[in-house]
């Protein structure tokens, strides 16, 4: 299991420094003046190539991502471009809203996604299991920032249950929470129509598996079998599927973080790759990639203490 | 081993949470914050970066600064551009070149800096002016020779020469707030987001980066006070999210997008109040006189007169904006009535005739927004007719406000470009962009003329206003003449309150914090 643990940390380092690389050569492509953008229009040439050299812009792009690289390790992730405030900073003053807002979806979309699958594969058939599985592909083609503007229009303006924009007040959990319901939604209800299916499909596999005979056969009741004996074994998939679920909604929290006004590392990656805030971009986009292999590893180290078989071929 | 679903902990806990979730969101209804005296809510297109008059970036922190930072004077409130003193107990030009002042003696900076003195005026003042801070906003005391101190309270502004716009958009603005000598320097010559000696109205007393801003009443500020006990700034980048979040009421106050606002006049909601304010800023199309396509000024001539500007402004504004004359705004020395060009697409053709130029294709590049794309599309339309191709190209902010710049490789390729610039209340704020020294910096039509900078120049030491009328009525026909540019609109700007609210407010709209008061 170390062996396995250590394994999986070097690739996990491998793989950080591959999209890293990546990253720098995207943003050193795009077109744009960074010390224009931040500056405006009133500041002079010398203004702008003063900011530029601060910056590092004159420097050769492999030598920039060899400082970064340096730093990073150290947990110097350098500087934001106008302010100076250090982009570590920067990143996790956002860092716990994105991931409230993603434990917010998977909190929807595994309490709707789970049972509802587990409706449909015991009721295999039946007018109900189509139902769900029409709503599980609903959910699943309709854009998760469409949802978010008619979640925020329904429950936000007419209703006015939930408010619309913002976090809520620093230190006050019940705020935070009533600000997180909409926003979390938009983000989870997709993956409520992914984990339904996978869960069903799983569940039928299992259904039909030697052991879940013999237990009928002993007589347990059908929901001590379906819950307890089939989920346990069909849940596996859903776990790696929201391991890779993650990353994906972290793309969707960057329209839910717009749409709601929600501070988050979405609006702030985002925010800035408009004003060319290259610092910010490459630190934010360090910190998540981190955490997206992170969860992944996660992801499956809980797979191996669920599933014997998994464990042991560590 | 059993897993942890087998145990129901897991189904039993999710389902649980989702009652639980499900509970706060009925135990914490929408808390709209009150607009009562207490709190105001508004929203702000951007959050803050740096709290100094000297170095700040954005509309929003000028709001703030001069809030916090006591500005000698500030706008008034009305459909009149006007100031009114602030820091100053009185302020007056003794002559062209010599500005007296006396400051109020109950003003003092927060965490023990002590009173606001006429030496801190100086310091302010001439930190911003001079090149070796390289402040972008010199420029606003370019004029300036120094700051003479008096005595504690009083002092002169000396100017270098005549300067006209210093009462509209020098004087009432960042440039004039005034900061603490002894802070500043403490703080190694440069204030950030976390403001120090504080001496307006109100004080910042709490940001939360991109979540919001706190300025609560200076509770030492001995003369008129602020009308909420806090004001909360919300930054919402989006103006569509900040119209859902006025009508959810987690908002007092916003901007609205031009395009939202024949709808919320028609349908406003409920206890809210829809403003529509004349704007200062300029929309154009413009072209490169320096490109090879375009040098022909037939050509460019011939795509001013295929335009029709009417229905590319009532397209791209819903009908909300009217078309405009210029760079200058309706109200301002220098607005104009017409340009000198017409709609009139045969014209066009013959101009291109004339000129040889057959299966003509432009490219136009626009910011990637919808209301220039809408005008863009149109654009595209009136030149098809007149035998033009037109390629529309979209570019995010961080490319759009670099193509035209001598620093970039595509300032000679640009061709026409869509563009929105704003301006403060002075006519020499708009002109100053397309003089021969912003060719490949901001004047991206390459538009050179000697006799402009002239009469640019001469405009900034002309005080007599019907003069100054003819000036740069004149330099906007010469931009007229050059045929680099179909001026469109000045757009409107459009804000919505909750009708509890009185917003301070400046002619074009934009917020005077202080000034905002329960109705």
């Amino acid at each position: 299991m170390l062996t396995y643990f250590v394994k999986r940390l070097g690739l996990a380092a491998v793989i950080v420094s591959v999209a890293m690389f990546l990253l720098f050569c995207m943003i050193y492509l795009i077109p744009g003046d960074p010390a224009s953008v931040a500056l405006g229009p009133r500041a002079t040439e010398e203004m702008r190539a003063a900011l530029r050299e601060k910056m590092g812009l004159n420097q050769p792009v492999i030598l920039q991502f060899w400082n970064f690289y340096v730093g990073a390790w150290t947990g110097d992730l350098g500087e934001e471009v106008l302010s100076g405030r250090p982009v570590m900073t920067v990143v996790l003053e956002q860092l716990p809203f994105t991931l409230a807002l993603i434990a917010g979806g998977i909190t929807w979309s595994v309490a709707l996604g789970i049972p509802l699958g587990c409706w449909a594969a015991v009721s295999r058939g039946s007018t109900a299991d189509r139902i769900v599985g029409i709503l599980s592909v609903a959910v699943i083609a309709v854009p998760s920032f469409v949802i978010a503007i008619y979640a925020l229009l329904i429950f936000a303006v007419q209703l006015r249950w939930l408010p619309a924009i913002g976090a809520g007040e620093p230190g006050n959990l019940g705020d935070q929470l009533t600000h997180l319901i909409l926003p979390s939604l938009a983000v989870g209800l997709g993956w409520v129509g992914y984990i339904a299916r996978m869960v069903r499909a799983s569940m039928l596999e299992v259904l039909e598996a030697s052991h879940i005979r013999t237990a009928r056969a002993f007589g347990l009741p059908d929901r001590m079998i379906t819950y307890r004996y089939a989920l346990s074994i069909a849940i596996l998939p859903t776990v790696t599927l929201l391991g890779v679920g993650i990353g994906q909604m972290l793309s969707s929290a960057v329209f839910a973080e717009i749409v709601f006004a929600r501070p988050g590392v979405g609006k702030l990656v985002y925010d800035a790759i408009l004003t060319r805030n290259f610092p910010v971009v490459t630190g934010t986009v360090l910190v998540t990639t981190v955490l997206f292999v992170l969860l992944n590893l996660v992801a499956d180290l809980i797979i191996g203490a669920l599933d014997p078989r998994v464990r042991s071929s560590f | 081993m059993s897993s942890i679903f087998s145990k129901d902990i897991s189904r039993r806990s999710v389902l649980a949470g989702a009652g639980a979730f499900g509970a706060a969101s009925l135990a914490f209804p929408n808390m709209a914050v009150s607009a009562d005296g207490s709190v105001l809510t508004i929203r702000s297109y951007s959050d803050l970066q740096l709290l100094d008059p000297a170095f700040w970036l954005s509309l929003p922190e000028a709001d703030i600064m001069r809030s916090i930072f006591a500005p000698l004077v500030s706008n008034q409130s009305g459909d009149e551009w006007a100031w009114r003193p602030v820091a100053v107990d009185s302020i007056e030009q003794l002559d062209d070149l010599t500005i007296a002042f006396k400051l109020r003696d109950k003003i003092g900076f927060t965490d023990g800096y002590g009173q606001m003195t006429a030496d801190d005026v100086k310091f302010s003042i001439e930190r911003i002016a001079d090149p070796a801070n390289e402040s972008p906003y010199a420029g606003d005391w370019s004029a300036l020779k120094e700051v003479e101190v008096k005595d504690t309270l009083s002092g002169l502004i000396h100017l270098k020469n005549k300067f006209v716009p210093l009462w509209t958009t020098t004087l009432p603005t960042p440039a004039s707030c005034i900061v603490s000598r002894k802070a500043v320097g403490e703080l190694g010559g440069k204030i950030g987001t976390e403001p120090v000696a504080q001496s307006g109205p109100y004080l910042l007393t709490e940001w939360v980066p991109k979540q919001k801003t706190v300025l609560t009443r200076n509770p030492d500020w001995a003369y008129e006070q602020g009308g909420y006990e806090e004001i909360h700034i919300l930054p919402i980048e989006d103006p569509a999210t900040a119209e859902l979040g006025f009508e959810a009421g987690d908002l007092d106050y916003t901007w609205t997008s031009v395009s939202s606002l024949p709808r919320l006049k028609e349908n406003p909601p409920a206890g809210s109040v829809v403003v529509e304010k004349p704007s200062l800023a300029y929309v154009w199309l413009g072209m490169n006189k320096d490109n090879e396509t375009l040098k022909d000024v037939r050509i460019r001539r011939a795509i001013q007169h295929a335009i029709d500007r009417e229905i590319v402004v009532d397209a791209a504004y819903f009908g909300a904006a009217s078309v405009g004359n210029g760079i200058i705004a309706p109200g301002l020395p220098g607005s104009r009535d017409s340009v000198t060009y017409d709609y009139d697409p045969d014209k066009a053709r013959a101009l291109l005739e004339e000129a040889g130029a057959t299966n003509l294709t432009v490219t136009l590049d626009i910011l990637n927004q919808s209301e220039r794309l809408t005008a863009a599309q149109v654009i595209q339309a009136n030149l098809a007719d007149v035998g033009i191709n037109c390629e529309i190209k979209q570019n995010d902010s961080g490319t759009f406000w670099t193509l035209g710049s001598k620093d970039g490789d595509y300032f000679m390729d640009l061709q026409l470009v869509l563009s929105r610039f704003s301006m403060n209340p002075d006519p020499s704020w708009a002109t100053v962009w397309f003089t021969p020294e912003q060719v490949g910096v901001w004047n991206w039509e390459r538009f050179n003329d000697a006799d402009y900078k002239a009469l640019h120049e001469e405009g900034l030491v002309e005080s007599d206003p019907a003069k100054r009328d003819e000036i740069y009525r004149k330099m906007q026909d010469l931009m007229d003449e050059s045929g680099c540019y179909v001026f469109l609109t000045h757009e409107v700007v459009g804000l919505i309150h909750k009708d509890t609210v009185d917003p301070g407010l400046k002619p074009n709209g934009e917020p005077l914090l202080p000034l905002f008061k329960p109705a």
